[in-house]
């Protein structure tokens, strides 16, 4: 295998498929060999601290982030409570979608104008509630909804999630927006950046500074605490896997090194910290970016490389197959959200610039956030393998069922 | 893992896990369509008065109750702690329910010995025996008892009030008596999935079973014993039938019954259970059918003093079917004058000239009420006779209703001469209709010969072992 076709994604039997192909990635909802199940042993480390760290704190390794933060390790862990306990943070994961036959599907709704704000909550809540939808946006400004699915089959989309309000009268247009680079999500860098700049915890130093003004939940050691354990170099580093051996009985050195093999190597999914915006207080503006279509699509993967290195914006997107190109996210309060327009503006490719502001996020990567309908950190994961949701009367997943959960 | 012998404080705790006063449902859920949530609604659905504790980390209130994040956060005693989370949150659960002093814990959860998790069973399993805290499961569907309105795992019905209790290993099986129950009028005393019988064990539920005073009988689904010395010590001290099946013994079924119970059952042999069912004093049933027919009847009835069977049916091919089968099955039916001399005259007067007073007694087709009630009171009343087999095949002129209230009088009024009175109705929905109020009334009832024939057959057996005991 030649160097320039090599990637660490994956296994041998992975690596000879690409050996045939000129060109490794397949498109949209492509499984590539050889991944595991989401709950499969080999991703127990993960599990093991998603069960447990809401009561023990100590699952993370706090030796490490002790020596990085200098705090005290009591401190840390109470921080750690307190901080999941008032729902500033949770711990997540995001699946590798490319590698696992999800297509991962954003879309874009935008209401009427004068649409009655009532009409605009029953969008939400079914927004809310449609377990489809992994991870969700309500917004204000140019759209109204950022959304998304992962899911195996586009029509299942067009027909189960997007058909039953597509046609109402509010509704003024919706647009598909498939990812095609996961860049950042929630301050993390994600797959398509460089090998250097995987799983990096991204937050400006200026805007850093203003977070602690705009907001007094998370104060600078809370904050320190987030940035040790997003930070590890390895995934590794991230747990105590002694503490994880002794709740679940399961052998820690295993656990270790099949976790580490997990995200590190073979970057299937990636774990982290989530700060939940909506509980600080503050509120998410959004860059819905298109570029002329006779740029390149070099031109563009190099632009969208370049936003990559700006350490301002949370969520970097890019978007294939759609009307825009990518899509970025910074916090409002703690940026000149203007400015950071002009500086996009300035692009001679970029035709085009829509903005919206967020103050409510649905979930994220399946994970509800909806604290006050009691569902916070309810974890639905949906799939719609083997389904044919065009079929009257056809099996659905099994969390679309109930009238009164997608209501 | 092994059981010597049935453990006392095992037996004991049983009582929490079928009758508890507080439960903690730890990994209750939120949402309808998950296991968590089924298990809560399933307990206030079915009427259950006791306390219930969800736990769960990430929510202050599941299903409208307070929720608490781990089973020591409970302000209460618990009785039972069932758990329906991840295999890898058992661990530290088990060591809060031992912290709480909780008396018994089921465990649903799968992922255990049957993947290869097998050292971690075990050393839970031993855990909760040096701490004296029974364990059920893991990787089983629940239990219940319709005595108790109680209905406790993913579970969608309880059975109806009977005399069987229904133990078994398999979740899916278990579900199906279950609907059976529903169906069928097949009654429970109460019902439990095993799973993986790390900690309890068979013979513990045996002998639980053998003090239940709603239990007449013991239905027993296994797919591997551990413990078969201990099994056989439960089984011979308890005074009341026990039906078995055991499966897993064909070739592929070892392996599958492996990877569905972790039930080894390497080096054992179909001969080698046989001989462990023979000193347990338990009767095998081969079909699943078997085991349902042949467990209700010794639940309803008592065993025949002999094999003095005589079978009254107005069909004849019905009749033929019967006496075939008890002679293949190794109990050959007496002629009726072999039995009492008298009687073929006697019933002579209930059947019209082309009857037959042999044995099945063929009252012909064309018989009534008046003549069934005659036919089946000289057999009942004659002392000879050790047991009763009626038979309806509707004819044009059958009265099926009326002949089954008869039959329900009849059993009622001759029910302290101890005799077995089982029916076959054949035919269609004014036959069900009969099995259903037949079994109503404690009468086992069965839509073929065979059944039936099976069914006395057992309650035969059952009673030659009562009496080599």
């Amino acid at each position: 295998m030649s160097e320039e076709k090599h990637y660490t994604l994956g296994t041998d039997q992975q690596m000879a498929w690409k050996q045939i192909n000129a060109f490794p990635p397949l498109g949209y909802g492509f499984t590539e060999p050889g991944t595991y199940g989401l709950d499969a042993t080999e991703v127990a480390a993960y599990n093991v601290a998603k069960s447990f760290y809401q009561n023990y704190p100590e699952v993370w390794n706090i030796d490490y982030i002790a020596k990085e933060t200098k705090l005290k390790k009591d401190d840390i862990k109470k921080r750690l409570k307190r901080m999941y306990d008032e729902r500033l943070i949770m711990f997540v994961m995001n699946p590798n979608v490319g590698v696992y036959g999800w297509g991962l599907y954003y879309w874009i709704v935008k209401l009427k104008e004068g649409t009655d704000p009532a009409v605009k909550a029953e969008f939400s809540k079914w927004y809310q509630n449609k377990d489809d939808i992994c991870t969700g946006y309500e917004t204000e400004g140019d759209f109204d909804y950022f959304n998304g699915n992962h899911m195996r089959v586009l029509d299942n989309l067009l027909a189960d999630v997007i058909q039953p309000w597509k046609d109402h009268p509010a509704v003024d247009y919706v647009h598909l927006c498939p990812i095609r680079g996961d860049v950042r999500e929630s301050l993390v860098n994600q797959w398509h950046v460089p090998e250097d700049q995987y799983r990096k915890f991204v937050f400006g130093e200026e805007q850093l500074k203003k977070f602690f003004k705009v907001q007094k939940k998370i104060d600078k050691n809370d904050f320190a605490i987030i940035k040790a354990i997003n930070g590890t170099k390895s995934v590794g580093d991230m747990f105590d896997f002694d503490v994880l051996e002794k709740l679940s009985g399961l052998d820690g050195k295993q656990m270790k090194k099949d976790i580490i093999e997990c995200v590190d190597v073979r970057k299937f999914m990636l774990p982290m910290i989530y700060i939940n915006y909506r509980k600080l207080g503050i509120s998410m503006q959004m860059y819905l970016v298109r570029m002329f279509q006779n740029v390149p699509s070099y031109r563009k993967a190099e632009i969208v490389n370049e936003f990559a290195g700006m350490d301002e914006f949370v969520d970097i997107f890019q978007f294939g197959d759609s009307f825009y190109d990518c899509l970025l996210t910074v916090y409002a309060e703690i940026n000149d959200v203007d400015a950071i327009r002009s500086k996009l503006e300035n692009y001679a490719e970029i035709e085009e610039v829509w903005t919206a502001v967020s103050k409510r996020q649905f979930r994220r990567w399946v994970a509800r956030l909806d604290d006050e309908n009691g569902y916070w950190e309810e974890c639905v994961m949906t799939d719609d393998f083997l389904q044919n949701r065009l079929e009257a009367g056809a099996p659905k997943c099994r969390f679309c069922t109930d009238p009164e959960e997608v209501k | 893992m092994i059981v010597e012998h049935p453990r006392e404080y095992v037996i004991n705790n049983l009582q929490y896990a079928l009758n508890p006063k507080s439960i903690a449902v730890v990994g209750a859920s939120r949402y309808s369509t998950k296991v968590g949530y089924k298990v809560v609604d399933g307990l206030r659905t079915w009427g259950y008065k006791g306390k219930i504790y969800p736990v769960n980390p990430r929510s202050e209130k599941v299903g409208g109750l307070d929720a608490y994040p781990t089973v020591k956060d409970i302000p209460d005693e618990i009785d039972l702690a069932f758990l329906a989370v991840p295999a890898h949150i058992v661990k530290s659960v088990l060591e809060d329910c031992v912290a709480k002093k909780v008396k018994i814990v089921v465990i649903a959860t799968s992922a255990f010995k049957e993947i290869g998790r097998g050292t971690l069973q075990d050393e839970l399993t031993q855990y909760c025996r040096d701490n004296k805290l029974p364990l059920i499961g893991p990787n089983l569907v629940g239990m219940g008892s319709p005595y108790l309105n109680f209905n406790c795992g993913f579970i969608p019905y309880l059975p109806i009030k009977g005399p069987v209790a229904m133990i078994s290993q398999s979740g899916a099986n278990l579900l199906a008596a279950l609907g059976t129950s529903q169906k069928d009028h097949y009654g429970m005393s109460f019902f439990v999935g095993l799973g993986n019988k790390a900690d309890v064990d068979f013979c513990e539920f045996v002998s639980y079973a053998g003090r239940d005073e709603n239990t007449k009988c013991l239905a027993i689904y296994i797919e591997g014993l551990d413990s078969p010395d201990a099994f056989i010590e439960a089984c011979q001290n308890v005074d009341k039938p026990i039906v078995t099946i055991k499966v897993g013994g064909s070739k592929i079924g070892e392996k599958a019954a492996f990877a569905h119970t972790a039930s080894e059952n390497f080096g054992t042999t179909d001969a080698f259970y046989d001989e462990v069912f023979e000193k347990a004093g338990a009767i095998r049933a081969t079909t699943w059918q078997e085991f349902l027919d042949v467990s209700m009847a010794l639940g309803m009835q008592p065993a025949p003093k002999g094999d003095n069977i005589v079978m009254i049916t107005n069909g004849g091919g019905s009749g033929l079917l019967s006496c075939d089968h008890f002679e293949r099955i190794g109990m050959p039916m007496h002629e009726l004058a072999e039995i009492s001399p008298s009687l073929p005259g006697r019933i002579r007067a209930y059947m019209p000239m082309f009857g037959s007073p042999l044995n099945p007694v063929d009252i012909s087709g064309t018989a009534s009420p008046v003549q069934y009630k005659g036919a089946f009171t000289q057999v009942m009343r004659d002392p000879n006779v050790h047991g009763i087999l009626g038979s309806i095949c509707p004819t044009a002129v059958t009265d099926v209703p009326a002949v089954t209230d008869l039959v329900i009088d009849i059993y009622d009024t001759y029910k302290h001469l101890g005799k077995p009175f089982i029916m076959e109705c054949q035919g269609g929905e004014e036959c069900q209709e009969a099995i259903m109020k037949l079994r109503d009334h404690g009468i086992p009832a069965y839509p073929t010969a065979e059944q039936a024939v099976n069914a006395m057959a057992a309650l035969y057996k059952y009673g030659q072992m009562k009496q080599a005991k």
